[in-house]
């Protein structure tokens, strides 16, 4: 278990490099207008010079990444170009608005999905059909779509919710609630729509295997067959669909956090790349890539532990 | 749409000669409209933008005005209408070269920190702001250093006479920050100023919002109409409609999608001609494209251009055309000019066959990726006279800096109706990163010249020349849509894309 743990946390690192490496050098090869951007339209060609110098930009590639990549090693991500803002900061500062969106939508929309799968793959009939209607629908209807009408209606006409805006938890917890009801809402719709139909084929599959059946002879009971083991044989592939859809979120919410004023990693991220605020970027870049990596690891091992066939592959 | 700009416009005009009267009755210390009236409460107000940092060196105008001005007081005051007012400095005075501007200061200001302000806090603060290379350390290009004659009198030594130093200290390098905060790493996250409002840290969600209580010791309690001040960034305009629509803010800048729903809300609208949008000829001498070096093929391109059609249906009428890139309000602005060319497909063909292009001429066309549907309706239009442009879409994070290098012979962009001298440096001069090709030629040079030593009749004569000979072709002057709720009044400021913070006050 443990080289388990060891060897997917090389490759992980491996990954964040090969990742940055390129990142690092994309973002090299439109680097020119920075300086620019940053002193404005009136600079003086000296003035461009010398932001460029303070920069490092008139540095070679290789200089300016092993400089970047010697700083990230020991935890230090330098600063914003354009606020000077030290980019851990910037992130740490973001990061629980993002993750609370993130992080709450998935598991509202992992309790959803498997409700409503598992009452689709069993009683079938008008239940079914809905859930494959809800889930066309969500498909169908973006989040951002979504977002704007839940707006209108329970925050502008009905004035239940706030429009835009975050509260943090530690200021007043039942606003923070209040903030984040409608982003997650918006979130979810598409999520549950999704995943649900996964839970649904996943559990109409496992029901008709043959340790299925060999159960239900041995008097087992619907329910025990069910919740104990049909469910637990079906759910690494609806995980899988969770953790992918995880990793879509870190770039769906962004236009979420748009939409509804969030000061999460989204702006920033908007921000940081229209402005080429390269620090910020890789920054952005380095936080996604831990994110997408200790999420796979997480689904790896809850899918050890409910079936440890994968373990020993 | 055209009246309701127009009462807007008489609205601001009758303010502004309130201010004036006001001032010249009072000669007191300038407050950005009425100083009576109520007091009290919250304003909230969405931006556009998100602050960078509070470091008064690297503040930057426009939208980002209203972050810095209720912690930081500026040298001059700029009034809504675009006079100049006393403020930190109580008057200014040039010596007959132009070029050495004294400034008497108030000697009743503390900063927040206990600091005083004075000629030597001016002096730090200038040299600060043109080493620490920020956004507008270009405003201050012209200043060679401060002198410190005595506590209260500084005294700024210019290079060469630059008729845009007053205003210039009415904004970015016009902020007063503590000389003792300004070397530090603080001033980037907590201000320091003397301005009518200290950042309340504690209330402060960085990139949600920017919270501002009361100076209790601040000297003009006239500008403090709000207890307290919030700023929120907003980028997204779905988002600022819909915080002014459920109340959340109190005024936001809208766009022309959106003012529908602002305007079905019931909400108070201000409209203000900013920008200017059309195209830019830079190729004026014909270096990379020949026949652009004709001034009757930049003509026939301005009579091709269906400025009207372009503003109904891309602007749903909110703005107006025009064929100078001069504003209203600026000492160059010649009002016969609005219409000089007109939509005209036939005289547009007859001016390029005199000029010897009868079945036409291809050119390059560099397109924002950004404004991909004016740029197709352009190249429509120069199709409809037998001009063939060849789009090359570049992503707009570097459209600009692309025009900057000198490749392009002409492009699309929209652009601050400064005043004049502010125009000339900004896309007019030969030294203006809007003329990457450097262009000039004698007569706007003798202009330029007359300009620079503060002669107004140089700048309408100049406008009048760079619009006949067709240096560019201004389709409309764009408005900003601003609104705001019945809890507040709002005075627009000239030539701002947003208002002053000293512009807002409670309601009746």
């Amino acid at each position: 278990m443990l080289i388990f743990l060891l060897r997917r946390l090389g490759a992980g690192i491996l990954l964040l490099f090969v990742i940055t490496t390129i990142t690092y050098t994309l973002l090299y090869f439109s680097s020119d207008g920075i300086a620019q951007n940053i002193l404005g339209e009136f600079a003086t060609p000296e003035q461009i010079a010398l932001k460029q110098a303070e920069l490092g930009l008139d540095q070679p590639l290789a200089t300016r990444y092993l400089d970047w990549l010697g700083g990230a090693v020991t935890g230090d991500l330098g600063r914003s170009w354009f606020n000077s803002e030290p980019v851990v900061s910037a992130l740490l500062n973001r990061l629980p608005v993002s993750l609370t969106i993130v992080i709450g939508a998935l598991l509202i929309s992992a309790v959803l999905a498997a409700l409503l799968g598992v009452a689709a793959a069993i009683k079938r009939g008008w239940i079914d059909r809905a859930v494959q209607l809800l889930s066309l629908a969500g498909d169908a209807l973006p989040s951002f779509v979504v977002a704007i009408v839940l707006v209108t209606s329970l925050a502008i006409q009905a004035k239940i919710f706030p429009a835009t805006g975050f509260v943090p938890f530690a200021d007043n917890p039942a606003l923070w609630i209040m903030s984040i009801a409608l982003p997650i809402t918006a979130l979810v719709f598409q999520l549950v729509a999704q995943a649900a139909q996964q839970f649904r084929s996943a559990i109409i599959d496992v029901r008709r295997r043959d340790f299925v059946r060999t159960l239900r002879s041995r008097g087992l009971s619907e329910r025990e067959v069910v919740f104990k083991h049909v469910l637990r044989s079906a759910a690494p592939a609806a995980l899988t669909i969770l953790s992918l859809q995880f990793v879509g979120l870190l770039g769906g919410s962004v236009i979420i956090e748009q939409i509804f004023a969030l000061p999460g990693v989204g702006p920033l991220a908007v921000l940081s790349t229209t402005q080429g605020d390269i620090p910020v970027v890789m920054g952005v870049v380095v936080y996604t890539v831990i994110m997408v990596i200790l999420v796979n690891l997480v689904v790896d091992l809850v899918n050890g532990w409910l079936n440890p066939k994968v373990r020993v592959s | 749409m055209k009246l309701r700009s127009r009462a807007a416009l008489a609205a601001m005009l009758t303010a502004g000669a309130l201010v004036l009267t006001g001032c010249g009755a009072g000669g007191g210390p300038a407050g950005g409209g009425d100083t009576a009236g109520p007091t009290g409460g919250t304003l909230s107000i969405g931006s556009l933008v998100d602050v960078t940092s509070f470091d008064p060196a690297a503040s930057h105008v426009g939208h980002y005005m209203q972050y810095y001005q209720p912690v930081y007081d500026t040298l001059i005051l700029r009034e809504p209408n675009g006079d100049l007012s006393p403020m930190l400095a109580t008057d200014w005075e040039y010596d007959d070269t132009q070029t050495e501007l004294t400034l008497t200061l108030r000697d009743d200001v503390t900063f927040t920190d206990g600091t005083k302000f004075d000629a030597a806090a001016v002096k730090a603060n200038i040299d600060h702001f043109k080493v620490a290379n920020g956004p507008q350390a270009s405003t201050a290009a012209s200043i060679e250093g401060v002198r410190v004659e005595d506590a209260d009198t500084a005294i700024i030594d210019l290079s060469a006479p630059d008729p845009g130093i007053l205003l210039y200290l009415a904004a970015s390098a016009g902020f007063m920050g503590s000389p003792a905060a300004l070397e530090t790493e603080g001033i980037i996250s907590t201000p320091v100023g003397s301005g009518p409002y200290v950042l309340d840290t504690a209330a402060t969600v960085t990139g949600a919002t920017y919270t501002y209580t009361k100076n209790p010791d601040y000297w003009n309690p006239d500008l403090q109409k709000f207890d307290k001040i919030e700023v929120k960034p907003m980028q997204d305009v779905t988002a600022r409609v819909n915080a002014l629509v459920s109340g959340q803010i109190n005024a936001a800048l809208l766009d022309a999608k959106t003012a529908p729903q602002g305007t079905g809300a019931g909400l108070n609208e201000i409209t203000s001609p900013v920008d200017w949008q059309g195209l830019f000829f830079f190729d004026r001498a014909g270096a990379q494209s020949e026949p652009l070096g004709d001034v009757r093929v930049r003509q026939a391109i301005n009579y091709a251009i269906d400025r009207q059609t372009l503003l109904d249906s891309l602007l749903l009428g909110n703005g107006e055309v025009t064929s100078q890139i001069t504003g209203k309000a600026s000492a160059g602005y010649v009002e016969d000019l609005d219409d000089y060319y007109d939509f005209d497909p036939k005289k547009a063909k007859s001016l390029l066959a005199d000029a010897g292009y009868p079945d036409g001429f291809d050119l390059t066309l560099p397109v924002n990726s950004a404004d991909v549907i004016i740029n197709a309706a352009i190249v429509q239009q120069l199709a409809d006279v037998g001009i063939n442009a060849t789009q090359v879409v570049i992503p707009s994070t570097d459209y600009r800096n692309e025009i900057f290098t000198g490749k392009y012979s002409l492009g699309y962009y929209g652009i601050f109706q400064g005043d004049p001298w502010v125009a000339i440096n900004h896309h007019i001069g030969p030294n203006a990163a809007f003329n990457p090709l450097k262009y000039e030629d004698e007569t706007s040079a003798a202009l330029i010249a007359r300009v620079q030593a503060g002669d107004d009749d140089a700048a309408k004569e100049l406008t009048e020349y760079i619009t006949e000979e067709a240096w560019f072709a201004p389709f409309y002057r764009v408005n900003q849509l601003y609104f705001f709720d019945d809890k507040i009044t709002v005075e627009n400021q000239l030539q701002q894309a947003v208002p002053s913070i000293y512009n807002y006050a409670p309601a009746q």
